[in-house]
C-alpha cells in the first residue's frame, strides 16, 4: 500500500451516502451516514458486529428501503434506478455462494450473463477465473470441491466480468487463511488500479491498513471517524479503533 | 432415563403449532368420519331390516298360486350392514345390494350405491378406514421425520449423545412420546368407535367386539410400522429436509400408487371376461349344456318315472312328472351358474391374493385388506352373503317344485298352494362368517403386515444404532 | 436476454440434480404405464362394442329368417317364441342393443366407465328398473379402489410433481445463500422465480402433454380436436395453478420446510380432505333414499296390476285413445290386458325414479356447487367430461335410450293392443339406436364453469404471487 493514495480527490464519487438512515422497528441501524468514495478508493469500513456496516451495503445494494437519506452509485438514487444502480456494482458477500452442482465457469457464466454481460464464451470466462486467482482445472469442477477462497475469487471474478464501477464487499476475509486473504487483497489491490470504487466492510484492523485507502469507523449505527490509512500506522489504528468503540455513547 | 426422553419428546410435540393443527384437523376428520359412518350404516341397516320383512311378506301373502308361479315370482334378499362396516364401508358401494330369488336364473346383484352419484364423490369418501389408512400415516411423518435429522442438524443431537444417552434408549424414548401425541387423538377415537359398536344394533356379524379388538390390533400395526420407518429413514438421512421428501415418496406410492398399480396388474395377470361375454357364455350354456354337463331330456326322465312306478301312461303316475322335470332343470342350471359364476368369483379371489401380495411394496394394501375383512365389507364376505341367498334360492326351488311333484298329477295346471305353503319356507337368516373363517382367509395380509413390522422395526433399530452425530 | 440465462441455468442444474431427474423419470415412467392401462380398457370396451353390434346384426337377421320361413308356410320352433307376435318381435328375445362407443379419450380417462353400464339391450318392456343393471364384470375390489390412469396422474401426482419443483424455488436460493448474489445482479427476484417457475412449467407440460398427446395418436383420440384441447387446457392450467401457489408460499419468504409442509398439507386439503368433506356434507344434507325402496315399489305394482288388469286397460285406453281401435273393449286380447298391466308398474316405476332422481339431483347440485372449492375437483371433471368418459356423457346416453326404449314401444305395442301378428316387411322399419355425441359446443358450456374458476383462482394466486415476489429482497 504505497501508490496513489491521492486518487479520490477531484473525481465524481462511484458510491455516496447521504444522510442515509435506517430504522428497524423502533432501532436506529444507520444514522444519518455520509460518506463519498471515488474511483481508485477502497473505503473501509470498521466496527463491531451491529455498528451498520451489512445494513450499509444492503442500503447501496437496494436491499433494503431507507427509512431517510439517499444511496446513490455512479450518481443514480438506488431507491428510484435499482436496475440502473446495480449494473454499476459488483457485490461479494462474506459467503460467496454458489450453485454446489455447477462448475466454477458455470456459476460464473450465469451471474456475468444476469449482470448484463450476454454470453462470454467459455475461454474468456476461464481467463477470467484466472485473473481471479483460481487455477483452470478447479474453474471446471463441481462448486460443491470449493474452498471458501476459491468460492470467493469466483465472486471476485463475478466483479471483474461484469466490469463494475463499484465493488460492495462485506466482511470478505473473514474465516480465509493468511495465504487467501492477501490473495484477496491482491485482487482488490488490482481493481482499484482500474479506478473501480471499493467499499469494504471488514472487522479486519490489519486487513483495512493494507488494503484500504480510508478507514471509517462506525459505532451503534453512526460513523464516528474518519482517516486516511496513508496518515496512520497499524498500532494508531487500533488504538483509534479501540477508542471509538468502547462503549461510551451508544444510543441504547 | 427413558421417561425423560418420552416427556420432552411428548411435551415438544404437543407444543408445535403445526402438529396441533394437523392432530385436531386428522382428529376432527376421524371423528366425524366415524360419526357419519354409523348414521349411514345404521340408517342403510334400517332400511334392508324393513326391505327384508316387506319382501317376506310379499311373499306370504302372494295369495293362492302354483308353485311353479311362486318360484317365477321369487323373493328378494337384501345383504345386510355389518356391525363394524360403519369403520370401514369397503367394496359395499361397489357391490348390489339386493338380489332378485327366482326360478331357473342366479341373479346378479344390483343397485351398487356407487352408480348414484358422481364421479367427484367416487375419488373421495370420508369414511374413518380412510383417514386411518392414509391421513393417520401422513401424521406419523410429519411427526417425526426431524426427530434425528433436525436435532443433528441443530446441533442438539451432539450434546445429547454427550450426556451418555444409549442411542436405542433415545430412539424408543422419542417413538414412544411420538405414540403419546398419536394417542391424544387416536384413544378418543378408539373409544367412541367401541362405545358406536356396542350402542349399535350389532347385526347378523358374529363376534363385533372380538373383530373391533383385531382390527385396531391390524392398524396399531400398520401405525407401528409407520413410526418406525419414519425413524430409520430419520437417523440415516443427511438432512430432515432430505427425510421429509423420501418419507412423503414413500406415503405417496403407498397410499395412492401402489394400491392402484396393484389393481391393474391383478387384472391383466387375471383377466376377467366382459359382462357381454359372461352373459352370452351362460346363455349358451344353458341351451345345449357343456361337456359333461347335458341339459335333461324331458322324454328321458319320463320314461324313467314311468318305469319307476310301473305304469304305462304319463297320467297314471301318482306324482307330477313336469315338477320331477323342472326340478332336474334347476339341477342342470345350478351347474352351469356354478361353473361360471364360479370361474368368476375366483378370478376375483385370484386378482385379491396377487394383490395381497403385492402388499409387501406397500403396507396401505396389506391394512386395507385386513380392515375390510374384519369389518365384513370384503369381496369374499360379499361373496359369502351372495352364496348364502343362491343356497336359499336353490332350497326354495326344491321346495316349491317337490310341492308340486307330490301334491298334483301331470298335466293339472289348476292346482293351487297357499299360505300354508308359503309360510312352511323358512325365512333367509343370514349368518356372518365368525372370526376364525375372516382371518383365515386372511392369512397372507396378516404376514405380510407381520413382516412389515419386524422388519421397519429391526430397520429403524439397525439404522439408528449407525446413525451419526453431526 | 435474462430470461435466457436463467432458463439456461435451471437446465444446468435440473441435469445436475440427479435425484430431481429421477423423480422426473419416474412421473414419466408412471405415465407411460397410466396410458397402457387406458389403452388396454379402450381395446376391451370396443371388443364388447362390436359384439353388440354383431349381435344386434345376427339377432336381426335370425329374425327375419324365421319370418320368411313361416311366411313361406313353416312353423315357429316354440309356440311361445312365435317371431309374428309383436310380443316377442319387441320382446326380449328381439331386443336392440343400444350402446355407447367408448369416449373418444378413454386411453386418456377411465374415468366412469368401469362402474356405469353403456349398452342397454332395449325391447318393450325396458323400464326405469332396466336402468339398474351393473355395468362391465369387473370386480368390486378394482372398482372401490380405482384405475391407475392419466386423469388420476394428473388429478393427484401432478401436484405433487409440481411441488417438489417448485417448493424451494426461491427459499433454497435464500438459504445456500445465492438470493444476495443473484439479486445484487440488475434482476428483480420477480422475473428470476417467473422464468425458473415458467422453466419447470415447460418440463411438467411437455411430459403431460407429450405422453397425452402419444395416447390421443395412438387411440385416434385426433378425430376430436376440441377435446384435446380441452384435456390439455385443463391439465395445464391445473399444473399452473399449483406452481403459482407454491410461488406465493415461497414469497411469504419462509424456510425451506416450512414451505414444504405448508404445500404439502395444501395438497392434502385441496385434493383429499375437501372433496371427502364435501360428499359427506352431501350425503348428510340430501340423503337418498334407498334403491331398496325402489325393489319395493316395483313389486307391490306389479302386484297390484296383475289383480287389476281389466280395470288398468280401461284406464290405459282412457289414456291412450288412439289405441281403441285395435281393441275389442268387450273381449281384450291377452296381449292387451298385459300390456295394461305393464304399462301401469311401468308408470308406478317411472314415479319412484323421478323422486329418486329429484333428491339425487339436489344431492349432485350440492357437490357441484361446492366442487369450485377445490381445484382437484374442477380438473377431475374437467378432464373426464374432455375423454369422454364423465357423468354427464353417461347421463346423456341414458336419456338417449330412454327415448329410444320409447320410440321402440311406439312400434310395438299397437299390435300388440291390437292382437296383430308382424311380418318380416316391418323388419326394416324397426327402429334402431344411434348414438348423438353431444358436439363440442355442448363440451364448451359445460367446462367453462369449471375452467373459469380454475383461471379465476390462478389468478387471484398469481397476483398474491407476484405482489409478494414484488417484496422480496437480496436481505431483510
Amino acid at each position: 500500500m504505497t501508490e496513489s493514495q491521492e486518487s479520490h480527490t477531484g473525481a465524481a464519487p462511484l458510491l455516496e451516502a447521504r444522510g442515509l438512515t435506517k430504522d428497524y422497528g423502533g432501532t436506529r441501524a444507520l444514522d444519518s451516514l455520509d460518506l463519498a468514495i471515488a474511483p481508485g478508493e477502497v473505503y473501509c469500513l470498521l466496527g463491531p458486529n451491529g455498528a451498520g456496516k451489512t445494513t450499509t451495503i444492503n442500503l447501496f445494494l437496494g436491499f433494503v428501503a431507507p427509512s431517510a437519506g439517499q444511496a446513490l452509485v455512479a450518481g443514480l438514487n438506488v431507491s428510484t434506478h435499482d436496475r440502473e444502480s446495480k449494473r454499476r456494482l459488483a457485490y461479494i458477500p462474506e459467503q460467496v455462494m454458489l450453485y454446489r452442482n455447477l462448475s466454477g465457469i458455470e456459476n460464473l457464466e450465469y451471474f456475468a450473463a444476469l449482470g448484463g454481460q450476454g454470453s462470454l464464451g467459455r475461454e474468456r470466462l476461464v481467463e477470467i477465473l484466472v485473473e481471479a486467482g483460481l487455477d483452470g482445472e478447479a474453474a471446471g469442477r463441481r462448486v460443491s470441491t470449493y474452498s471458501k477462497g476459491m468460492r470467493q475469487k469466483v465472486g471476485i471474478a463475478i466483479a471483474i466480468a461484469k466490469e463494475a464501477d463499484a465493488l460492495l464487499l462485506d466482511e470478505p476475509t473473514s474465516g480465509l487463511d493468511p495465504t487467501a486473504s492477501s490473495e484477496f487483497s491482491a485482487l482488490v489491490e488490482r481493481l482499484r488500479n482500474r479506478g473501480v470504487a471499493v467499499l469494504m466492510a471488514t472487522h479486519d484492523l490489519f486487513r483495512a491498513k493494507d488494503t484500504g485507502t480510508r478507514v471509517g469507523i462506525m459505532h451503534y449505527g453512526r460513523l464516528v471517524t474518519e482517516l486516511s490509512t496513508a496518515e496512520v500506522g497499524h498500532a494508531d489504528l487500533e488504538r483509534i479503533y479501540l477508542e471509538h468503540v468502547s462503549d461510551n455513547g451508544g444510543p441504547r | 432415563m427413558i421417561h425423560h426422553i418420552v416427556r420432552k419428546e411428548f411435551a415438544d410435540m404437543i407444543r408445535d403449532g403445526r402438529f396441533r393443527w394437523s392432530a385436531i384437523l386428522v382428529g376432527s376428520l376421524l371423528l366425524v368420519s366415524l360419526a357419519h359412518g354409523w348414521v349411514q350404516a345404521r340408517k342403510a341397516s334400517q332400511e334392508h331390516a324393513a326391505a327384508q320383512a316387506t319382501a317376506r311378506e310379499h311373499w306370504e301373502t302372494q295369495g293362492e298360486k302354483n308353485p311353479h308361479s311362486a318360484a317365477h315370482y321369487g323373493v328378494y334378499a337384501f345383504k345386510p350392514r355389518l356391525a363394524l362396516s360403519f369403520v370401514d364401508e369397503g367394496v359395499d358401494p361397489f357391490t348390489g345390494t339386493s338380489v332378485w330369488l327366482e326360478a331357473h336364473r342366479q341373479n346378479d346383484f344390483l343397485l351398487r350405491p356407487a352408480q348414484d352419484v358422481t364421479a367427484a364423490q367416487r375419488i373421495g369418501a370420508l369414511t374413518a378406514a380412510q383417514v386411518l389408512q392414509h391421513l393417520v400415516p401422513l401424521l406419523i411423518i410429519l411427526l417425526t421425520f426431524g426427530a434425528f435429522a433436525s436435532e443433528r442438524e441443530r446441533g442438539t443431537l451432539r450434546q445429547l449423545v454427550a450426556t451418555g444417552v444409549g442411542w436405542r434408549e433415545l430412539a424408543l424414548g422419542k417413538a414412544l412420546g411420538a405414540s403419546g401425541a398419536l394417542a391424544l387423538l387416536l384413544v378418543p377415537a378408539a373409544v367412541a368407535g367401541a362405545t358406536a359398536l356396542v350402542v349399535a344394533n350389532p347385526g347378523p356379524t358374529a363376534s363385533p367386539v372380538a373383530r373391533g379388538a383385531v382390527l385396531a390390533g391390524a392398524y396399531l400395526a400398520y401405525f407401528v410400522v409407520f413410526l418406525a420407518l419414519s425413524l430409520a429413514v430419520s437417523a440415516r438421512a443427511r438432512s430432515s429436509r432430505t427425510a421429509l421428501v423420501f418419507l412423503l415418496a414413500v406415503w405417496v406410492v403407498n397410499g395412492l400408487v401402489a394400491p392402484r398399480v396393484a389393481v391393474d396388474l391383478s387384472k391383466r395377470v387375471y383377466a376377467t371376461p366382459s359382462a357381454f361375454e359372461f352373459a352370452r357364455t351362460v346363455e349358451r350354456e344353458m341351451a345345449d349344456g357343456v361337456e359333461d354337463i347335458a341339459p335333461p331330456d324331458r322324454a328321458e326322465s319320463t320314461q324313467r318315472l314311468l318305469a319307476e312306478y310301473g305304469v304305462e301312461r304319463v297320467e297314471d303316475l301318482p306324482i307330477n312328472a313336469v315338477g320331477v322335470y323342472l326340478q332336474e332343470s334347476e339341477e342342470f342350471s345350478n351347474r352351469i351358474f356354478d361353473r361360471n359364476y364360479g370361474a368368476l368369483w375366483d378370478a376375483f379371489r385370484r386378482q385379491g391374493i396377487l394383490q395381497e401380495v403385492l402388499a409387501a411394496a406397500a403396507p396401505s394394501i396389506a391394512v386395507r385388506t385386513l380392515s375390510m375383512g374384519l369389518a365384513g365389507t370384503d369381496v369374499e364376505q360379499h361373496r359369502h352373503f351372495a352364496e348364502a341367498a343362491e343356497t336359499y334360492r336353490r332350497d326354495l326351488m326344491r321346495q316349491m317344485n317337490g310341492d308340486m311333484t307330490e301334491n298334483s298329477l301331470t298335466g293339472d295346471f289348476s292346482y293351487a298352494a297357499g299360505a300354508e305353503l308359503w309360510e312352511s319356507v323358512p325365512p333367509l337368516e343370514y349368518e356372518a362368517p365368525p372370526l376364525g373363517w375372516v382371518l383365515g382367509n386372511r392369512i397372507l395380509s396378516l404376514a405380510v403386515l407381520g413382516a412389515w413390522l419386524a422388519g421397519a422395526v429391526l430397520l429403524a433399530s439397525a439404522q439408528v444404532r449407525r446413525a451419526e452425530v453431526a | 436476454m435474462t430470461a435466457r440465462t436463467v432458463l439456461k441455468n435451471e437446465w444446468r442444474l435440473l441435469m445436475a440434480d440427479r435425484p430431481l431427474k429421477i423423480a422426473l423419470g419416474l412421473f414419466v415412467v408412471l405415465l407411460g404405464y397410466a396410458l397402457t392401462n387406458g389403452v388396454v380398457w379402450l381395446r376391451f370396451q370396443e371388443r364388447t362394442v362390436e359384439a353388440t353390434t354383431s349381435g344386434n346384426v345376427e339377432r336381426a337377421s335370425a329374425l327375419r329368417q324365421e319370418l320368411e320361413a313361416i311366411e313361406a308356410g313353416g312353423q315357429p320352433s316354440s309356440p311361445f317364441a312365435d317371431p309374428r307376435s309383436p310380443r316377442v318381435l319387441g320382446g326380449p328375445s328381439g331386443s336392440h342393443t343400444a350402446v355407447l362407443a367408448p369416449g373418444p379419450l378413454t386411453a386418456l380417462a377411465i374415468g366412469q366407465s368401469d362402474l356405469l353400464p353403456y349398452y342397454y339391450d332395449v325391447n318393450i318392456y325396458t323400464n326405469e328398473a332396466s336402468f339398474h343393471q351393473n355395468g362391465e364384470v369387473e370386480n368390486p375390489l378394482n372398482l372401490m379402489v380405482g384405475r391407475f390412469d392419466l386423469a388420476f396422474a394428473v388429478v393427484y401426482l401432478l401436484p405433487l410433481l409440481v411441488l417438489a419443483l417448485s417448493f424451494n424455488v426461491l427459499s433454497e436460493e435464500r438459504e445456500q445463500g445465492t438470493l444476495a448474489l443473484t439479486l445484487s445482479q440488475p434482476v428483480s427476484a420477480r422475473s428470476v422465480v417467473t422464468v425458473k417457475l415458467a422453466f419447470r412449467a415447460l418440463v411438467v407440460a411437455a411430459i403431460v402433454l407429450g405422453v397425452s398427446l402419444l395416447g390421443a395418436l395412438a387411440t385416434g383420440g385426433f378425430g376430436s380436436p376440441g377435446r384435446i384441447l380441452l384435456w390439455s387446457v385443463t391439465a395445464v392450467a391445473y399444473a399452473l395453478f399449483w406452481f403459482a401457489l407454491a410461488a406465493w408460499v415461497n414469497a411469504l419468504g419462509r424456510s425451506s420446510a416450512w414451505n414444504a409442509t405448508v404445500l404439502v398439507g395444501a395438497w392434502l386439503v385441496l385434493v383429499v380432505v375437501l372433496p371427502a368433506a364435501i360428499n359427506a356434507a352431501a350425503g348428510l344434507l340430501h340423503p337418498l333414499p334407498s334403491r331398496v325402496e325402489m325393489v319395493t315399489a316395483q313389486r307391490e305394482a306389479s302386484n297390484d296390476a296383475v289383480n287389476r288388469r281389466s280395470e288398468l286397460l280401461a284406464r290405459y285406453l282412457e289414456d291412450h285413445p288412439e289405441m281403441a281401435d285395435g281393441v275389442v273393449a268387450d273381449e281384450p286380447g291377452l296381449g292387451a290386458l298385459s300390456w295394461a298391466a305393464t304399462d301401469a308398474v311401468n308408470g308406478r316405476l317411472e314415479e319412484v325414479a323421478a323422486e329418486h332422481d329429484a333428491r339425487r339431483a339436489e344431492q349432485t347440485a350440492l357437490v357441484r356447487r361446492y366442487r369450485f372449492l377445490s381445484p382437484a375437483l374442477l380438473a377431475q371433471e374437467a378432464l373426464l367430461d374432455a375423454a369422454g368418459t364423465g357423468d354427464a356423457r353417461f347421463a346423456d346416453f341414458q336419456s338417449q335410450v330412454r327415448a329410444f326404449a320409447e320410440r321402440w314401444r311406439e312400434f310395438f305395442v299397437p299390435a300388440i293392443m291390437a292382437d296383430e301378428q308382424m311380418n318380416a316387411g316391418v323388419l326394416a322399419d324397426v327402429p334402431t339406436f344411434s348414438l348423438v355425441d353431444g358436439d363440442s359446443a355442448d363440451l364448451a358450456r359445460r367446462a367453462t364453469a369449471p375452467l373459469a374458476v380454475l383461471a379465476g383462482l390462478l389468478a387471484l394466486i398469481g397476483a398474491a404471487a407476484g405482489v409478494g415476489l414484488g417484496r422480496v429482497r437480496g436481505a431483510d
